[in-house]
């Protein structure tokens, strides 16, 4: 397949089916099997373009190489389509839904499956940020999928926070774009992230710091960095579920991404230490609030939302710690993508079932459910990093990192915040698997066919845990090398 | 500040800074939309004045839709909106009048403090302008932060979109354009949404104060 087709399919796919959406609400069940067609074929083709990027070439589409997938955009495409693939294939929520929110879900689903695919296809920076705006308009309208005071509440903090945040990033790129005209003069093409590249050791360190600071508060905002998460706790436990693993599973890596392609341009105009010490200082926060967090957390919805904040502190500290930092970081995005969206499906599952987020009303998970209840357990063994699934390797190489550069203190600090993390997630896990159904809970599995995909899912933990395939070390090698010159 | 060009655009600056001081000073919605459609129409004047100096033509299409859409559009629905909801009276800010102009004088300051750098290094007859703008940035997010109405913090929320565009202008003259079109297109597609969320709000609230909106702690 041509260059041109494997990007029109990409993006095409997700557009078609929010158009499909909203005009077959006549013919319920062939929008269906051909949704999930369509949502296969951009995860097939996203493949094919990161098969690509493995074997040596830069895909790139549109006039002036609008488009362009390198190793760091391959790896975040198959992400997203991945996770579309599975939310809208399952989703919106436990199986409950009237036929209007279904098809509201798939409209706006889709339509926010697209604008992150253009987030990450794009070399424009400024592109990418007006994509990166838009995820936020059309994700919050899906929030509350069913009016009440609780989703109504959640999703005004979503879209408040989250676009005053998505401005402050605009901020930065309008500063950085400011700097590039006083060095070279205007440029149709100056927010290319190559061209950018290309400029950045004659950038003007005060300026780019200025930058970095609005970028990071800005896109840390949508990536739930502390202090800026507030929103984020309350829009995932009130999202339908099968939004919630896209927020979680990949928005939150797609405003990773920004933040580390904007990074690598910072790194080659800055030499002092603030721009690390800056995603040292949010990262560490963000471990530490959410580990307290979880603690004393009754909502396993809520539960999973600290936990993505408690992964993307990790992450970003990740990125300050060098070379094999940024391996593992990214190592842990992609990790972490799988364990989430996984998770956050389960959980729709389980409140189908029990009619409540409340876990103290969730009891003998194992006996009610016992492959979602083992997949939930095994899925919870995966978030704390233990052997044999992925985040443990990725947290290892984290710590390796961390050692070889000097940062002993930091990771000790690291250490003892992920063991409170490990021993409050451990514990509200050990209250829904065991004990005595409450009564009027049925017992066995429905929809056992949806199972399947996040079976796949516990199993591609599994096996990153055991293996690093060589597709994945090579595209994450790539990375290094892009962001880290 | 030698010349028509520079002393133009600081006045064009100034404006916009001083209608967010509005929304500091005066109460009431209606108050509030006027602030900001004098804010809006300053700093389409003032992007149409930075094209008719630098030769740029592409910045009149920009001020075109500046003043359309920010200063007339939006103004319009917002008006509608502040009628239906009631009498436009505001629940009291967490701060006083008198407090809050205090710390929009202090944040205008922190303003002139982070950009001077960055400001040293431009040649652009507009620069002088560019801190004003930040300072237009910083004093919008107080708004946001101090307000309990879903309506003001919207309100908020735009004079900070006209503050960036206002710092684009002055320090790149203008963005490439379509990136601006992507950018209003946000705009646009963000009020529109926010709109409709101020309406549920007020449909499950039976109110527009955001202090009702603590259920959620934790």
């Amino acid at each position: 397949m041509s260059e041109p087709a494997l990007f029109l399919i990409l993006l095409g796919a997700p557009l078609v089916v929010a158009l499909l959406a909203a005009a077959g609400p006549a013919a319920p069940r062939p929008v269906a099997v051909l949704t999930g067609l369509l949502a296969l074929g951009s995860l097939g083709v996203a493949l094919r373009l990161a098969a690509r990027v493995v074997a040596g070439s830069v895909p790139t589409w549109g006039p002036g190489e609008l488009f362009r997938v390198d190793a760091l955009s391959a790896v975040l495409v198959v992400c997203v389509a991945f996770v579309s693939a599975l939310a809208l294939g399952l989703g919106p929520g436990g199986g409950h839904e009237s036929p209007r929110e279904v098809r509201r879900f798939r409209i706006f689903a889709s339509l926010f499956a697209f604008t992150m695919l253009v987030a990450v296809t794009t070399n424009n920076v400024a592109v990418m940020w007006v994509a990166i705006e838009a995820t936020t308009i059309t994700s919050a309208l899906l929030v509350p999928l069913h009016v009440s005071r609780a989703s109504v509440e959640a999703s005004w903090k979503y879209i408040l926070i989250g676009s005053v945040g998505i401005a402050l990033a605009f901020v930065g790129t309008v500063l950085a774009y400011f700097d590039f005209v006083t060095v070279a003069g205007p440029q149709e093409s100056a927010l290319h992230w190559t061209i950018l590249m290309a400029a950045a050791p004659a950038l003007h360190p005060p300026a780019m710091q200025l930058a970095f600071v609005f970028l990071l508060v800005g896109y840390g905002t949508k990536a739930g960095l502390a202090p800026m998460h507030t929103w984020l706790p309350d829009a995932h436990a009130e999202a339908p579920a099968a939004l919630s693993a896209m927020m979680s599973g990949v928005l939150l890596a797609v405003a990773l991404y920004a933040i580390v392609r904007w990074k690598a341009v910072v790194n080659l105009a800055v030499d002092g230490p603030l721009p690390d010490g800056l995603l040292t200082g949010l990262g560490l926060l963000s471990v530490a609030i959410a580990a307290l967090s979880l603690l004393g957390q009754r909502h396993y919805k809520r539960l999973l939302a600290y936990s993505s904040i408690e992964h993307t502190g990790l992450m970003c500290v990740g990125l300050a710690l060098g070379p094999l930092g940024v391996f593992a970081a990214m190592l842990h995005l992609i990790n972490h993508t799988a364990a989430k969206s996984m998770m956050f499906l389960l959980s729709g599952r389980i409140r189908e079932r029990y009619g409540t987020a409340d876990i103290r009303h969730v009891s003998g998970l194992l006996r009610t459910m016992p492959v979602t209840g083992g997949l939930f357990a095994a899925g919870t063994l995966a978030l704390v990093g233990l052997p044999p699934f992925g985040i443990f390797l990725s947290k290892l190489a984290m710590l390796r990192a961390g050692f070889a550069t000097g940062h002993a203190w930091l990771m000790a600090a690291v250490l003892g915040l992920l063991a409170v993390a490990f021993v409050a997630f451990v514990g509200h896990l050990n209250r829904m698997l065991y004990g005595a159904p409450p009564d009027g809970v049925a017992t066995g599995e429905t929809g056992r066919w949806a199972l399947v995909p996040l079976a796949a899912c516990a199993l591609a933990l599994v096996w990153l845990g055991l293996v690093l395939p060589a597709p994945v070390e090579t595209l994450l090698d790539r990375i290094v090398e892009i962001t880290t010159r | 500040m030698d010349g028509l060009f520079p002393q133009l655009s600081m006045l064009g600056s100034s404006l916009v800074l001083i209608a967010s001081f509005l929304l500091l000073w005066r109460r009431g919605i209606p108050a509030y939309v006027d602030a900001f459609t004098l804010q809006s129409l300053a700093l389409g004047a003032t992007t149409a004045l930075v094209g008719y100096f630098t030769g740029n033509r592409e910045l009149y299409l920009v001020a075109a839709l500046l003043i359309g859409i920010k200063g007339v559009g939006i103004p319009v629905l917002l008006r509608r909106m502040a009628n239906r909801f009631g009498s436009g009276r505001e629940v009291p800010p967490y701060v006083n009048i008198a407090t809050s102009l205090l710390v929009g004088g202090l944040l205008v300051l922190l303003a002139y403090i982070v950009m001077r750098p960055v400001v040293q290094l431009s040649q652009l007859p507009t620069r002088a302008g560019m801190p004003l703008a930040m300072g237009v940035v910083f004093v919008s997010l107080f708004v946001i932060i101090s307000r309990k109405h879903a309506l003001t913090q919207v309100i908020g929320f735009l004079m900070l979109e006209n503050g960036i565009a206002l710092l684009a202008v002055l320090g790149t003259y203008g963005i490439p354009l379509i990136v601006e079109i992507g950018v209003f297109l946000d705009v646009m597609m963000g009020f529109l949404v926010m709109q409709i969320f101020v309406y549920q709000i007020h449909e499950t609230f039976q109110s527009l104060d955001v202090e009702q909106l603590n259920r959620l702690r934790r």
